[in-house]
């Protein structure tokens, strides 16, 4: 009994440097899937977000942030959340443990908000009168 | 249209608390809440605290904190703000610009002459804030049942 072989010397060379060239693509690939998690991760380590917790009329809403967001931001989402809330200009966010409302200028972190705190969405004055 | 359900001892009590904390002298505010789960009840009549004189009333600031604070805890919200006028009930400028809520559908009832009339609504006044952020007077039957 005899075996054919198919292949000859030309395209068994071929077939080798197909995969020579398949194996380098390769290497490339996934030294850019790498360098892409590495990326990911770098921006995290300095941009990590962080869930924070805000409270209005006795409700509870969480918000994914960033240290370096602005008060403002937060504040802007947190209306749009419990909105439509039209007239929102005496409105301000209060850390939990009482003071001085957060300034809008300022971020987060320059706040000294920290992750899963509770802010209060209130407004700074309340008064009525007939004059 | 839904009406939010009011105990009569509710309306008692904050016409007794109008009463003893403004000495016919002084505005005062009360404030009704309820559990957001049944957003149509009210529970409580909360008297808080302020300062207040002949023409209007100041919440203080620390009490308002505390305050949200408990309505959290308590998944309470407020559904109406009350206080009074000394002489006729309607809506000012300031009670406009200042009230505790400021969402589309809060309401605020002003009760005139200090309280010291028939407990009830007569005379009283009523309104809601609009979409667009305005104040609107409504009839307190199509808001308030008295149960």
């Amino acid at each position: 009994m005899t075996i054919e072989n198919d292949c000859d010397d030309g395209s068994l060379k071929a077939a080798e440097e197909h995969l020579k060239k398949a194996e380098g693509e390769l290497e490339r690939a996934e030294h850019d899937v790498e360098k892409a998690i590495e990326e990911i991760r770098e921006a995290h380590h300095h941009h990590p977000e962080f869930e924070v917790t805000v409270l209005y009329d006795g409700v509870k809403k969480k918000f994914e942030v960033k240290p370096e967001e602005l008060v403002k931001k937060l504040l802007e989402k947190a209306i749009q959340a419990f909105g439509p809330i039209p007239n929102p200009h005496t409105l301000a966010l209060y850390p939990e443990t009482g003071g001085e409302e957060l300034k809008d200028d300022e971020t987060l972190k320059q706040a000294g908000v920290k992750p899963h705190d509770l802010l209060l969405l209130r407004p700074s004055k309340v008064k009525g009168g007939d004059r | 249209m839904s009406r939010f359900r009011l105990p009569r001892e509710v309306l008692t009590r904050t016409f007794e608390q109008f009463r003893k904390c403004g000495c016919g002298r002084r505005e005062c505010q009360a404030l009704w809440i309820g559990p957001w789960s049944d957003a149509l009840a009210i529970t409580e009549v909360i008297h808080p605290k302020h300062s207040g004189h002949m023409g209007g009333f100041t919440l203080d600031e620390g009490w308002l904190h505390q305050f949200w604070l408990e309505l959290g805890r308590k998944d309470c919200g407020i559904r109406f703000q009350v206080h009074t006028h000394p002489e006729e009930a309607f809506h000012s400028a300031i009670d406009d610009a200042y009230p505790i809520i400021h969402k589309p559908g809060f309401l605020s009832l002003v009760i005139p002459d200090f309280a010291l009339g028939p407990i009830g609504f007569e005379k009283a006044y009523l309104t809601e804030i609009q979409p667009d952020g305005r104040w609107k007077q409504v009839a307190i039957g199509e808001r308030i049942n008295i149960t």
